[in-house]
């Protein structure tokens, strides 16, 4: 029998030595854990769906170089953070200095800031379940750390671009930590972008610790390249009458993977998650989602919609535990998936662990293909077929891509899968 | 202006229209009416271009052109305009959006310029008032939640916006009140035009009353056994479809929707 793969030992050096102390040695001790970690095969439960698509070559081993130009796609108004291959760049930020919120590099930190922070680092995630985010916490070679104060508001979203420039080979572990202190209030857009066409992995790790009351709204845009893998983890925990939103859109890609892992652990604590996936040509797309009912009276609203073109594979897992003293818990997911070929691969999978005996949880799922008489009624008003098929596919999200709350990253948004559908739709 | 010769179709294997001939002029009314599951569903899915449909004998034009070798969005564009007897409801498109894309896709075909957002907005306004829409309808999903009659006035306000060449109105009339069938009916005179077609397919007469045709045809086992003028369908609404050798199958299920 061929023994388990485990990573490569050149995965476990990383580069950049200008963390503080305490998260240097944060990260020399995740390491250290991380010898002759087996990597997910199909036999592995949570990556059957996906682990073929994992390609890790020892040249993807080395971290890109935090150098060059860094720029949004989105062109739009708000706050400005830019990492580049992971790393912070401060001449492309953009923002004042905010009155009861901080905003800062992990490099930046003070000694004992760092001590405090890499205390809570992971402490969000369930690590069984997200493997693959161990590795970011040993090899993170920068971070971004916003701190809100009590009652702080952040007035305009704040916009962090991520990209990776794939000159060559490697890979870039990109970290946040989102501190949200009590009734605070932040609108967050992570975009995920790349230029360069070598083979690389992103590996990122979000985290947010949502306090009393505090109300965050996470958008999550995957827009990377075909020589991106990407594997993202959220960690969300929340605390009494708080409350999260999240808005993940993803195109798809060689490897795309986004666990986000929410822990409902105050009472009357809400959160709510929609994200929508395209796959075209070969490309996979894999969503992973927790939601951890662990206090009682708290709600959950999960919609999640695939679809799938060509040869291309989307999954969708949603769990939902419901621990045995959270009574009361109102959870409801629902994920559509659409078919646009024959060829193309949608797997979803409900899994409910239900513990409390009252409780109100809702699941559904359902796998479908384009209406024909409702192409045909478009068509006869001489519409063109290929605009019709766009129009009819954009229909099948466009309930989720409306709920994204920030206006311009909506239209660019609606632009971008306009665009997507009209190449799946080339050939029609 | 259309010429059907001798037209065969068959739905699953199954032939519906055994060898119909009707010549339409321009400016002219046409009503074909017949039983359920006499082919008049048939007849108009097939002008329009359903592919679930097969033509297996005859020819129809339009003007000349072989409409046959047209796809659906070609005829449309060629001024083939079917009202359907279901409107299909479009939830994520917005009335707004599917009404400019096609008014958008028309334009092209004849060479103008697009409408662009404003200019269409006043334009959808002033018809949805002809038609009696309140113009928030056009903010909501295509045929989203619409009664059956708000359905059917939105297909009467498509034409409007088309301005077809031939417009084919599948059953307008039916599930309509009479408020419903006042608006739609001046909505559909007001279509009538010297160089416009209109072909109408109902089961019943009354929609007739309100929209005089200058011919009358009956459909039955997919051929037209009578036609006549105006006064073909007062007979047929005094004497049921009886008189002339068939069985008006009221409850039988029509063979299309």
């Amino acid at each position: 029998m061929k023994p388990a793969p485990t990573l490569s030992t050149a995965f476990l050096y990383p580069a950049g030595q200008s963390l503080p102390k305490p998260l240097l040695a944060l990260r020399k001790q995740r390491g250290t854990a991380l010898v002759d970690m087996p990597l997910p095969t199909r036999k592995t439960e949570n990556w059957k769906y996906s682990s073929k698509y994992l390609k890790l070559t020892d040249d993807m081993a080395i971290s890109l170089p935090a150098e060059g130009k860094t720029g949004s796609s989105l062109a739009v108004p708000g706050y400005k953070v830019a990492f580049l291959n992971g790393v912070m760049m401060p001449e492309a930020c953009e923002y004042p200095d905010l009155d009861g919120i901080s905003i800062q590099s992990f490099s930046d930190l003070s000694d004992e800031e760092a001590s405090d922070l890499a205390d809570r680092l992971d402490s969000t995630l369930d690590n069984k379940a997200v493997q693959m985010a161990r590795l970011n916490s040993a090899r993170f070679e920068d971070g971004l750390l916003i701190r809100l104060k009590p009652e702080a508001v952040l007035d305009q979203p704040l916009f962090i671009v991520h990209e990776v420039t794939a000159e060559a080979s490697g890979s870039a572990f990109p970290r946040i930590f989102v501190d949200a202190g009590r009734h605070s209030q932040i609108t967050l857009v992570e975009e995920y972008i790349s230029s360069g066409s070598a083979q690389v992995m992103v590996n990122t790790v979000t985290e947010f610790n949502v306090t009393e009351g505090a109300n965050i709204t996470s958008i999550r845009l995957n827009m990377e390249g075909e020589n991106v893998q990407h594997i993202g983890s959220t960690g969300v925990v929340q605390q009494r009458s708080s409350r999260f939103e999240s808005h993940t859109v993803g195109f798809g890609g060689p490897l795309r993977r986004h666990d986000l892992q929410v822990r409902l652990e105050g009472e009357g604590a809400e959160c709510k998650l929609n994200g929508v996936v395209v796959t075209q040509g070969k490309q996979h797309y894999d969503n992973h989602t927790t939601i951890e009912h662990v206090a009682a009276h708290c709600n959950s609203e999960e919609t999640y919609r695939n679809i799938a073109a060509d040869q291309s594979h989307a999954v969708f897992n949603g769990r939902i535990h419901i621990h045995q003293d959270a009574q009361k818990s109102n959870a409801d997911m629902n994920n559509k998936n659409l078919l646009l070929s024959n060829g193309a691969e949608i797997d979803t999978k409900p899994e409910l662990e239900i513990y409390a005996d009252d409780v109100k949880c809702a699941h559904g799922a359902t796998i479908g293909q384009l209406n024909e008489i409702s192409l045909f009624y478009l068509v006869s008003r001489g519409i063109g077929r290929r605009e019709a098929n766009v129009l009819l596919t954009m229909a099948f999200i466009n309930e989720l891509v409306e709920q994204i709350p920030v206006e311009a990253v909506r239209e660019t948004v609606q632009g971008r899968l306009n665009h997507f559908f009209e190449q799946t739709f080339q050939e029609a | 202006m259309l010429s059907i010769k001798n037209l065969h179709a068959s739905v699953e294997g199954k032939e519906i229209l055994k060898g119909i001939n009707l010549e339409i002029k321009a400016g002219e009314v046409h009503a074909i009416m017949g039983p359920n599951g006499s082919g008049k569903s048939t007849l108009s899915q097939v002008l329009a271009g359903n592919e679930a449909f097969e033509v297996t004998e005859g020819e129809i034009t339009l003007n000349g052109e072989n409409l046959l070798e047209l796809e659906t969005e070609e005829r449309a564009r060629e001024g083939i305009f079917l009202a359907f007897q279901y409107p299909v409801e479009i939830p994520g498109v917005s009335n707004l959006q599917f009404l400019r894309t096609a008014v958008n896709a028309m334009r092209q075909h004849k060479g103008q310029d697009e409408m662009n957002a404003a200019e269409f907005m006043k334009l959808a306004k002033e018809i949805s008032k002809q038609v009696d829409l309140d113009p928030a309808f056009l903010k909501r999903g295509v045929n989203e939640g619409f009664s059956g009659g708000e359905k059917k006035r939105n297909e009467i306000m498509q034409a409007l916006l088309l301005q077809p060449k031939l417009a084919i109105l599948d059953e307008t009339d039916s599930g309509l009140d009479i408020d419903a069938l006042k608006v739609v009916s001046d909505g559909v005179n007001a279509l009538r035009a010297e160089d416009r077609a209109i072909l109408m397919v109902t089961h019943y007469q009354r929609l007739l009353n309100h929209i005089v045709p200058d011919y009358v045809h009956v459909l039955a086992g997919g051929k037209i056994i009578k036609s006549g003028g105006r006064e073909l369908a007062l007979e047929l609404e005094e004497r049921g479809y009886g008189w002339l050798g068939i069985k008006d199958e009221e409850t039988a299920d029509s063979s299309v929707n």
